[in-house]
């Protein structure tokens, strides 16, 4: 197994966990990003895109969106359900996307962590875009960031 | 809905899932702890017993809910 390869298996490792305790019964692009803001990638950490920071504007964006709706999540009092953490959640839409974003972009053997990032940073809609967009994030000054973190740029 | 951008109104879609999906995962517990039976809980969920007993039993056993099995 290459590098590269033990750390992506280890991101949708930690992905699944985040998907399972959302309730989630696929891994989507937030799940994928969350858990690389988990590894303390640098170029979301100068962001202000911590661990933390990225769930707090997850949860905005998911306020922001049901409240389009007219919904609020207070209007449900319901206790929060024993989340399932032994469950493997499958793959979703948006992070098989991410994926192919990133492998179609570079050979196999230059992948690095980076390219990840990019590939999930470059979705034009849906929760993570908007979920940067209402943290005030520039998506496109932080892709560039993180590709000029990549070895040999 | 008061926006009329598509996205607002897509993404709106996609978080009534989750909540959805949330609600069900905290109303079939709060049910099973109270007693209730999968039959009643997959009717009142207009959805086949197997399909919610597929969907929740592990979680619940995990969580250490204490299942009825008939109705």
């Amino acid at each position: 197994m290459s590098q590269f390869d033990a750390y992506l298996h280890e991101v949708l490792e930690r992905a699944g966990h985040e998907a399972a305790r959302d309730a989630s019964a696929t891994i989507e692009a937030h799940h994928l990003l969350l858990a690389v803001a988990a590894g303390h990638e640098p170029a979301l950490t100068s962001a202000g895109l911590g661990y933390e920071a990225l769930k707090d504007a997850l949860r905005r964006e998911f306020e922001h969106s049901l409240g389009v709706a007219g919904v609020t999540t207070a209007a449900f009092d319901l206790p929060p359900a024993t989340p399932d953490l032994s469950r493997r959640p499958q793959l979703g839409a948006s992070v098989k996307v991410a994926l192919d974003r990133m492998v179609r972009s570079h050979r196999k053997k230059d992948l690095r962590p980076g390219h990840l990032l990019i590939g999930i940073l470059q979705a034009e809609v849906g929760t993570v875009p908007r979920a940067l967009a209402l943290a005030g994030v520039d998506r496109a000054e932080l892709v560039e960031r993180v590709r000029s973190e990549l070895p040999g740029q | 809905m008061p926006s009329e951008d598509p996205a607002d109104a897509l993404a709106a879609v996609a978080a009534l899932r989750r909540l959805a999906d949330q609600l069900e995962d905290s109303a079939v517990e709060q049910a099973m702890r109270a007693g209730w039976s999968w039959p009643q809980v997959a009717e009142a969920l207009a959805v086949t017993r197997q399909a919610v007993h597929k969907k929740h039993a592990k979680r619940l056993i995990a969580a250490g809910v204490t299942l009825r099995r008939r109705g």
